[in-house]
Order: C-alpha cells, then structure tokens, then sequence
C-alpha cells in the first residue's frame, strides 16, 4: 500500500501519457428496424431509442461474461456518474449477445449489481434479431465467448458513429463522450 | 472509494528501483488464524469478492476505471478452480499457488501475434513469466505488474488490499486446487452413471448403450496410443493427457428416493469416481443432485424431468429445466400475447402427479417473475379428471378464456366437448412431454384451440460442419418424435459435445472444479435434440428454449411453431 500511495501522488500528473490503447473510427450503420425486449420486459424499438437527441453509447455484452463485459460496464458505470456529477444523464445501452441466457430477469438483475441508474438499459431478443443488430454494427460473432470489447457513440448532430475498439479508462471514455456531445 | 489515480508505467519503474535496492515488502502468513479459518475467508474473498471486515474488494482498471467486487470477484475470470480460462481473446492465467510458485508460459493465443482480421490487440497477455513468491504476487495484485516487470493485461484489476487481507487472499491461493480430485489420475478416468429402478429395460439399454461405447472407445483409444509409443513414436506432451483409460460404475438406486444419498454414498466411498456421467430416472432428480452438490462431484447431463431449479446449484449440468421449462414457456408465451384481454381468466387443471404439478410450478414461477396475478388452479386425481359432469361444472364456475391442462393423455379425447365450455379465446395449453405419443392424436376440430409446449428443435438439423460420420442429412421434428424421450441422442450429445471437451481441456489438472469449470466456458453447440445449447459461467441448464407449437392436419400431422425457440 505504501508503494501504491507512494506512485499514486507521482503519478497524478502522468496518468494520461500512455499512446492511446484504443482504436477510434468514425463510422455510418444502417440500423435494422427491429424489435427488442429490455431489462423490464418491455418491447423497445430500437431504432427509436437510438436517434436520440443527445449522444447514445452502445455496448455488447453478455450478463455472464467473465473477462471483457464487467469491464465495458464498469466503464459505463464510471461514465454515468460522472456525467451525472456534471447534470448530464447519458443513454447507455448494453445488449446481450447472449440472448437466450440473458432474460429480462437476468438484464435487471445485472443492471442492479452494477449500480445502474436510469438512461442504462439492457437489450435482448431473439436470436436473429440480435444477429442483425451486431453485423449492422459490424461487430457481428457467431458465439460469445469470441467477442471482444467495442463501445460506439452516437452522434445525435449527424446519425455517425464514433467506434471504440480496446479497453478503455473512465477519462478516455468521458472524452469521447464529450467530443461528440460537443462539451 | 478513495480517489488515487495510477501509472502503470510510473509504478514499474518505482518497483525497479525498489527493487534494485531493497527486498520486497514481507507477506508473512497470518499468525493469528487458524488454518480452516484462512481458507474460509480467503475462498469468501475469491469468489464473493468480499473482504474479512464485510466490505467489498476495491480496485482500478486502467488507472481511473473504479471497480468493485460486486460487479464481479477473482472467480470471476480465474474461475472457481484456480485455472484461469479463455474468454473473448483473452488468456487469464492459473491462480493457484501451484502454479503462481513455478515459472509459467501460457498457451498461444490470437493476441500474440499481428491479427490477421485486422482488429485491434487488446488482448496481449503476458507469455512467460518466473515464480512468483507472496510478495512479488502481493505486488502484482496490487499493480498489475510481474516479477519480471511486464504489465498484465488491462482487463486484470488492480486491488487495493491491506497487508492483511493480501496475506489471507494469498494463503488461500496456496490451498486452492492444491490436491487433485479423486477418481483421476495420470493413467485411468474413473466415472459413474446412475440409474433408478423405476427405469425400464428400454430406457436403461438407451442409456448405457453410449456410454459404453464411449468407454471403450477411450480404452481402445489407449490401446492404440500404447503401440504408438511401442513402435519407437515420441509423443508430444500434450498427447498424454488426450489418452487415459476409463472406467464406467453403475450406481443402481433401489426404493425410496430417502434411502438414495446413503446408497450414492455407499457407491462413492467404495470406489470414488470423478465425474457422473449421465444417469436416467423418472422420478425427482433431487436427491442425487444434493449428494453431488456435497461431494463437489460433477453430474453431467443426467436425463430427468424433475431436475433442480436452482440458481446457486454448481456441480450438476442439466439439458434444461424439464418440465418446468415447459410451463415457464406458457407463462412468457401468454405475456407476450397483445392481444389477450387483461381480464381473461385463466385456469389451471394440475393432475395430481409429479408432472402435473412440476407443469404448473414452472408456469407460476414464471408468471410471478413476470408479475403478473396469480391464476385459479384446481388440482384433481386421475380419476376425477375423468367424471364428466364435475370437470364440466369446473368450467362452467370459472368459464376460463385460457385453461392450462397440465395433465397425461386421458383427457385428449375428450377436448372436442371441453373447449366450446371455456370463454373467449378459448385456448387449450398442453405439455407434449407428458402427452407423449398421444400427442398427434388430438383431434383436428379443436387444433387451432391446442397449444403444445415442444422443447426439442424444430428447424432442421444437418450435423456438426466439421464433418467425420455424422448425417448431413436434414433431421425435421416430425410427430412421431412426441414419444421419443431421446435418451440415446442426447447422451451423446452429452459425451461427445461437452463431457469429452472438457475431459481433453482439463490436460493434467485433475481437479473436477476445473472440469466444470472448462465445460462453463464452452462455445454454443448446435445439438442433434435442441436448437442450441448454450454454457456461460454459472449457466447450468443449457438448453434454453422450448416451442409453442400448433398441430397441423393428418394423423401425422406437422408440427407448426407459434413462438420462437426462446420466449423473453
């Protein structure tokens, strides 16, 4: 511990020189009009909650993954708080690539570990719904355990979205978000 | 949770330099513990994430992302074992002392090299690294870096742990999977299957009949690898572990289901096995399932209609929730019906058997996670399923819209005359599993009224696309499989899908933890009996669907699905 806190008041002014560990593309999807289930059971038309007036983040994953997705929300829990200390409330969508697991019972109760506030839903479906959702996204696998970590930004001002491919830290993330919310 | 910022790169330097001139910080054992006491808290730190004070495990990943502990725990990613696993390109590496106190190189990966697909290396992990000592791993947990200096991947937390409860987390890493299981060793598997005796002949043959095979097969495999080595052939290291002998028990339960733990208990200590394979019964699978859950004896696949519904159950894998399922699927189907009046009525007719009243728990737990009112049940008798005038007065009482038949075949004849007694709409639900046969025999003036749970495929099957003896020939769910308890198929699937998997991924780590462990993290199979079945940690009843379905005309009538194979 005493290295750590040692590190840590070193560090503070250094934390963000690291070369970006992500890679960022701008990128046009043709959503397909479909639609899906959320962690309340409701029927959501996806593409009426993705052209949305303020910036919308969408990430796929899967309610038991071990390894990328409580990172990707991890991420999303970080960057709602932040953006709720700053009077923003950012719509965050996560949605299952594991449909047939992950219900609405599972969604809620993934939402609810993670401290999810509202603007943060979970999306599932069947499973060719869910097909055409992640190859309109290009981040089309045939199976789970293959995924990797994506997060993409929609910009209300345009319809583009900026694509966010790595494991990214709170700060990166909330830049990202700011650039294309225009903060 | 305390703000502190961190650089990777900072804190290597300063642990160089640290390094370079001091020793590292001691993490002696704790002195004030008893053994079983360590392990206790240390295993609660593991897989709940929860430290000894109560509170949760604070960390960071990449500098600023705070996480903790109750979004998910070591276990998460090393999983229960201790033996890491491989999930989304990402190799996370072995945590038991056995291994964190030898040099280490992991398996090849698709992040080790430049990807051909072109995506963005995220997954880089650390290849080759020295042994660790508790200090070295005290600092590696705490920021991410070996003690060779190379920096772990970003997905590993770094946690912010006491001296104290650092010295616990790692004295029980020491302990885990520590001893191998029983029932393994280097040269022979030994398993069991256990059957019932309420099983017939028929279905006891379906049973065994693969798994028979499937042992000899792995002993006349051995025989095999035995002259390869004979005739002067050097094995690679690997091999070794792909060819084991192995040994089938058959556990014979006899009488009552109360005497059956001390009978399984009687079987096991005599000879311990590694892994039930399968098994069949027609009665509540429960008893077995808490013998293994005592034993942390792994039970794959037993073929049973009353499995244990549980969230927390660990060491039995089930096809799915038998039926269950089936009622679970009514209860989402009629949530999703737009059209269905709120104020319909709906009742349940239960038989008062096990099936019957394993139908109507599946629909009401699901109908209760759906929140919906609870529904008029009324459970009868065989028999007083068959006097007319009673069950005629039961209709006309509640003058149901829907009505739930959660009974055998003795009532399907007489559906012509029930149904223009219920209201509008006037739908009829029936399990074919406990229809059986009889099932296509509902009669075609009341078949767009019947709706039957069918929680097999429907779509054609056309075998594995890696090719070998399988059919490529399209198999379709036709009526005559209504009476197909499909024990043979599916105890194949069994074997050679998951079991056989896991067996050749657990190489020399005996532990039947980490057997379980492999098998959760299975990629989908597109099976000869279900549309899919799908694993995940945590995930043990792997087929996930069932169909409404509608009967079509022709006393081989076609089957007509009016749901989807999962139903949210």
């Amino acid at each position: 511990m005493l290295i750590v806190s040692a590190a840590s008041a070193l560090a503070a002014s250094t934390a963000h020189a690291d070369a970006r560990k992500y890679k960022r593309t701008v990128e046009k999807y043709n959503i397909p009009d479909i639609t899906l289930i959320n962690q309340d059971g409701k029927k959501v038309r996806l593409v009426s909650l993705l052209n949305s007036n303020q910036p919308v983040v969408v990430a796929f994953i899967y309610g038991t993954c071990t390894t990328i997705c409580p990172v990707l929300s991890a991420g999303f829990v970080n960057l709602q708080n932040k953006l709720l200390t700053f009077g923003q409330q950012p719509r965050l969508i996560s949605i299952t690539i594991d449909p047939e697991n992950d219900s609405p019972k599972v969604m809620k109760n993934y939402l609810k570990r993670y401290r999810a506030k509202p603007g943060w839903d979970f999306l599932t479906g069947s499973r060719s719904d869910i097909d055409k959702v992640m190859k309109a996204f290009n981040a089309y696998i045939p199976d789970k355990m293959s995924h990797y970590p994506l997060n993409m930004i929609r910009n209300p001002k345009n319809g583009t979205w900026v694509r966010l491919f790595g494991i990214m830290s709170s700060m990166e993330l909330l830049e990202e978000y700011q650039s294309v919310a225009g903060k | 949770m305390i703000r502190i910022q961190f650089s990777i790169t900072l804190l290597a330097a300063l642990l160089f330099i640290s390094c370079a001139t001091n020793s590292y910080a001691a993490v002696p054992p704790p002195r004030d513990l008893p053994k079983a006491e360590i392990i206790r808290l240390g295993e609660r730190m593991y897989r709940n994430g929860t430290l000894p004070s109560g509170k949760v495990m604070e960390a960071y990943i990449r500098d600023d992302v705070e996480v903790d502990s109750s979004f998910f725990s070591c276990s998460s990613c090393h999983l229960r074992a201790g033996l890491g696993s491989f999930e989304g390109g990402v190799v996370t590496p072995p945590t038991t002392g056995t291994k964190l106190y030898k040099p280490y190189q992991r398996p090849p990966s698709m992040g080790d090299t430049v990807d051909q697909a072109g995506r963005f290396i995220y997954a880089k992990t650390v290849i080759e690294r020295p042994a660790y000592t508790r200090e070295t791993l005290a600092i590696a947990m705490r920021t991410g870096i070996d003690p060779a200096g190379q920096v772990f991947n970003d997905v590993m937390p770094r946690y912010l742990l006491s001296d104290s409860d650092m010295s616990i987390l790692i004295s029980y890493l020491e302990t885990l999977s520590a001893e191998p299981s029983p029932g393994a060793s280097s040269s022979e598997f030994r398993f069991a299957t256990i059957i019932s005796d309420d099983v017939s002949q028929e279905d006891r043959q379906a049973l065994l009949m693969p798994l028979q095979r499937f042992i000899a097969q792995k002993n006349q495999q051995m025989g095999m690898y035995k002259d390869f080595i004979k005739f002067g052939y050097a094995p690679t290291a690997e091999m070794k572990y792909a060819f084991r002998n192995a040994h089938l028990d058959v556990w014979e339960l006899k009488g009552a289901p109360e005497t059956w733990q001390n009978q399984l208990a009687a079987y096991y200590n005599n000879k311990p096995v590694f892994a039930v394979l399968g098994g069949i019964s027609n009665r509540d699978w429960r008893p077995v399932h808490d013998f293994c859950e005592a034993q942390r004896l792994p039970c794959l696949f037993p073929i049973t209609d009353f499995p244990v519904v549980s969230e927390t159950g660990w060491y039995t894998y089930y096809f799915n929730k038998g039926y269950g399922q089936e009622g679970e699927a009514v209860a989402h189907y009629l949530n999703r019906m737009d059209k269905l009046p709120a104020e319909t009525q709906i009742l349940q007719i239960i038989q008062d058997s096990p099936a019957g009243k394993a139908l109507a728990a599946g629909f009401e737990t699901g109908w209760k996670e759906l929140e919906r009112r609870p529904v008029k049940s009324v459970t009868l008798t065989a028999s007083q399923l068959l006097d007319q005038m009673s069950l005629g007065k039961l209709l006309a009482k509640h003058k149901p819209g829907v009505l739930l038949l959660w009974t055998d075949a003795g009532l399907l004849q007489r559906l012509p005359k029930l149904i223009p007694k219920l209201g509008g709409p006037g739908m009829v639900f029936v399990s074919s599993s406990y229809l059986g046969e009889k099932t296509a025999t509902i009669a075609e003036t009341v078949r767009d009224k019947v709706y039957i749970t069918y929680p097999y495929r429907l779509t054609p099957y056309v075998g594995p696309k890696t090719g070998g003896f399988d059919a490529k020939v399209p198999i379709l769910a036709s009526a005559k499989d209504f009476g197909d308890r499909r024990i043979a198929s599916r105890s194949t699937t069994m074997l050679q899908q998951a079991t056989l998997q896991g067996l050749n991924l657990i190489y020399d780590n005996l532990y039947r933890d980490h057997l379980i462990d492999v098998m959760s993290m299975q990629m989908d199979v597109v099976a000869l009996d279900y549309e899919r079945i799908s694993f995940g940690p945590g995930q043990r009843y792997v087929s996930k669907g069932c169909y409404i379905i509608q009967l079509g005309p022709g006393t081989a009538p076609p089957l007509l699905p009016r749901s989807g194979w999962v139903i949210h």
